[in-house]
């Protein structure tokens, strides 16, 4: 080989030249994407009570702690159901989103599946997923009204909640303890006392560790601050409810903290840290964040077991109340299985049975089933039972209705991160975001 | 490692020997050709199955389709509607920065290394090997995510000017620098154009220079007269493989940003907005012509190529 590089021949002729690159060209230009069609139309069902084989596709996003559990869940249903094969497939939220959008595409849709809050609509409204109160075997008698009521679209209830979940402040009592700063009370306190407790900690630590931090661009966040202004981020008949001038207050209010020095400077998240181990109020870098609650456990696991678990700042003091119960994850079966029956009564036994939240615990939130919740409290580790008990309390309160994401929501979400980012840099003003917000939303959402 | 370059060195020089070697001669020729098309076999077997989704793409361009119900045909719509996508501008500047920075720095760099490693300096295996590794590796998930890492906000680059007294900027999450951070990775993985250079080299005859030597010429002059000309179809070779490469980019931008194209737009690459538009979006009709308008600006940049190469390359026949 290296006696014929070194070969004193002539240089590339122009045919050849012309040949290679015509070759290579075409190539890699032909290289593009395209997909084929499949409409969704009725699928002949196997019987409810079949003793045939079964073999149902069941897929969810998480890590390997949460597919361990699950999979303990599902032996649980394997020893009752031999004739059910149940092969699963799970991965990070990101990557399963875009597989699960291929597969369905492809006209291999997962039986049962996980589906994040913000697509749900997506693939509701366009005859995915099928109307589980229609579905032979569903037991849905022991889910709340309210529990149900967000994911039931145009008269189709087409996700379950596959754990209820919120938000809460975790804050890092030892920090406040070293600089003798007192920890609010959650029930009442309001967004100016985390300003104070912020803008104290990072002035009291000469700016070694910062007061608080929490992504303006997560839209759980900026939910609870929506309606604490009296709106809705989604309106009921799927509209875009938040106006300019609450959006303007939810970027300046972030922006004078940072100014003040309790908020860190622009590009302080660099999207490389997610796992709790690895959070900013792990690592000791800020004092408080807002955390999804069903996560409290690990985040208390790594900061040493020194956490306080508040509500979101306001829920006493605004006009309306913020916090829903929410649920990012959802679960659903797909239009096109031909077990439908089946995988309603695995769901059914994911949704209601004791023994298969026992084995699961908490991982994707608190059992949207409120009876099994509090049979499992007892079982409960002293971190999850805190916020499973902060969950259930907030269930007991009059808390404003929850709505499925609009078609589109996607595409605005990537808007919020966008101008999130622009005011952070100070690219842009605050007024300027929400007006390119609520512009693209409308856009969006028109059409 | 020798073998595992040897397509794309062996391809653009060994087919002037093999025409230089073949003139006057019938059946070796006949021959070389056999076995060139016995090689390109699975490349038109694969092409079958590629002409199938590529007539689809066609016919979803001018659909609604939203990967779960079937098309319909609206026209030229989707084209319509990239007259006024700012998104699309916005993808088209950031892939047309990428390409046009790129390009030029990671050849130069290729060139330059070529040159280094062409004076014969001992363990020539070895570090052809070790420059051209990173062109292997360059796409892949985990070095982007390494890339990241590098550049945080607790990266290693931040350390080395922390260590100099220098308060480094947030490289990924700035949308100001997020773009050059995978310009530096574009540019570190200039081994693939590098060993064709090398090989480009290699082939100038050593005569040429011993005259020039002899007229006295100096290191320079024989790079600018001797050197540059008889490379320039090695130049041109590999600047259009770039260019199409380049335009094409999606994984550096996807893994940089977890898919979304930010901080702020910074990184959305044409592929990676197509990509978002069709899976994440739910318009593939709009993804498909997204990828046609693509084959017409790689086409449109190629055809370009060719014709101002008339100026400037150099073809010994």
């Amino acid at each position: 080989m290296s006696a014929r590089l070194s070969h004193p021949s002539a240089p590339l002729t122009r045919r050849g030249f012309n040949h290679l690159v015509v070759g290579a060209g075409t190539a890699g230009a032909i290289g593009l994407t395209a997909a084929c069609a499949v409409e969704p139309e009725d699928v002949e069902q196997e019987p409810a009570d079949s003793d045939e084989p079964v073999e149902l596709n069941f897929v969810w996003w998480g890590d390997a702690g949460r597919a361990e559990v699950t999979e303990a869940a599902l032996d649980l249903y394997r020893a009752d159901h031999p004739n059910v094969t149940i092969t699963t497939e799970y991965q990070d939220s990101g990557p399963y989103k875009d597989k699960l959008a291929t597969r369905i595409a492809a006209g291999d849709a997962p039986d049962l599946m996980a589906i994040r809050r913000d697509q749900l609509r997506e693939y509701g409204d366009r005859g995915a997923l099928t109307d589980l109160r229609t579905i032979e075997g569903m037991d849905l008698a022991g889910l709340s009204e309210p529990v149900l009521a967000p994911w039931d679209v145009n008269g189709e209830l087409i996700g379950v909640p596959a754990g209820l979940n919120t938000i809460g402040f975790i804050i890092q009592t030892t920090v406040l303890d070293e600089y003798g700063i007192d920890l609010p009370d959650g029930d009442t306190w309001t967004w100016e006392d985390l300003a104070t407790m912020a803008n104290a900690i990072t002035a009291a630590s000469g700016g070694s560790i910062y007061g608080t931090a929490y992504e303006m661009a997560t839209v759980a966040n900026l939910y609870v601050w929506v309606r604490q202004h009296g709106e809705d981020l989604y309106t009921e008949d799927g509209q875009f409810g938040a106006s300019e001038t609450t959006l303007q207050a939810w970027f300046d209010f972030a922006d004078e903290m940072r100014q003040a020095g309790g908020f860190p400077p622009a590009g302080f998240f660099d999207g490389t840290t997610s796992a709790a181990e690895a959070s900013y109020i792990a690592q000791g870098r800020t004092a408080s964040q807002i955390i999804p609650t069903n996560n409290f456990k690990s985040y208390n696991e790594a900061c040493g077991g020194t956490l306080a678990l508040l509500r979101i700042p306001g829920e006493s003091t605004a006009p309306r109340r913020g916090q829903s119960i929410d649920c990012p994850h959802l679960w659903s079966i797909s239009s096109q299985s031909s077990y439908q029956a089946q995988a309603a009564e695995l769901l059914s036994f994911l949704t209601n049975e004791l023994t298969a939240w026992e084995a699961m615990g908490t991982t994707r939130g608190v059992p949207p089933n409120a009876e099994v919740a509090e049979g499992l409290l007892p079982n409960l580790e002293t971190d999850d039972v805190t916020a499973t008990e902060y969950i259930l309390g907030l269930q007991a309160e009059d808390l404003p209705p929850a709505f499925a994401d609009p078609v589109g929501a996607t595409e605005i979400q990537s808007k919020l991160a966008d101008v999130a980012v622009e005011v952070e840099f100070a690219r842009i003003t605050s007024a300027d975001a929400a007006a390119q917000l609520v512009a693209t939303a409308n856009d969006v959402l028109a059409g | 490692m020798s073998t595992s370059i040897a397509p794309s060195t062996t391809a653009p020089t060994s087919a002037p020997s093999r025409q230089v070697g073949a003139a006057g001669r019938g059946s070796p020729r006949r021959r070389n050709e056999k076995a060139a098309y016995i090689f390109l076999l699975p490349w038109f077997v694969g092409l079958l199955f590629t002409l199938i989704p590529f007539g689809a793409s066609l016919y979803l361009a001018f659909t609604d389709y939203n990967l779960i119900n079937n098309p319909n045909w609206i026209g030229l719509d989707n084209f319509e509607e990239m007259l006024t996508d700012e998104d699309l501008l916005q993808a088209l500047k950031v892939t047309g920065i990428y390409t046009f920075v790129g390009v030029p720095l990671s050849l130069l760099a290729a060139l330059g290394v070529a040159l280094a490693l062409n004076k014969g300096i001992k363990g020539l295996k070895y570090y052809r090997a070790v420059y051209y590794l990173p062109s292997l590796l360059g796409g892949s998930v985990a070095i982007v995510m390494l890339w990241r890492y590098i550049f945080g906000n607790q990266g290693i680059v931040n350390a080395v000017l922390a260590f100099f007294g220098v308060d480094g900027p947030s490289w990924v999450s700035d949308p100001q620098y997020a773009l050059s951070v995978l310009i530096s990775l574009h540019v570190w993985t200039f081994g693939s154009p590098m060993v064709i250079f090398l090989a480009g080299l290699r082939q100038i005859p050593i005569m040429y220079y011993e005259a020039a030597s002899i007229d006295g010429a100096s290191r320079w002059r024989q790079f600018v007269s001797i050197t540059m000309p008889l490379l320039s179809p090695i130049l041109f070779f590999n600047l259009v493989l770039a260019l199409i490469g380049s335009l094409q980019t999606f994984t550096q931008g996807y893994i940089l940003s977890g898919g979304t194209g930010g901080p702020s737009g910074s990184t959305l690459f044409y592929n990676l907005y197509l990509y978002i538009e069709g899976f994440q979006r739910f318009d593939m009709g709009y993804a498909s012509a997204l990828a046609w308008l693509l084959l017409m600006i790689v086409a449109t940049f190629t055809a370009a190529n060719f014709l101002m190469s008339r100026f400037w390359v150099f073809y010994d026949n």
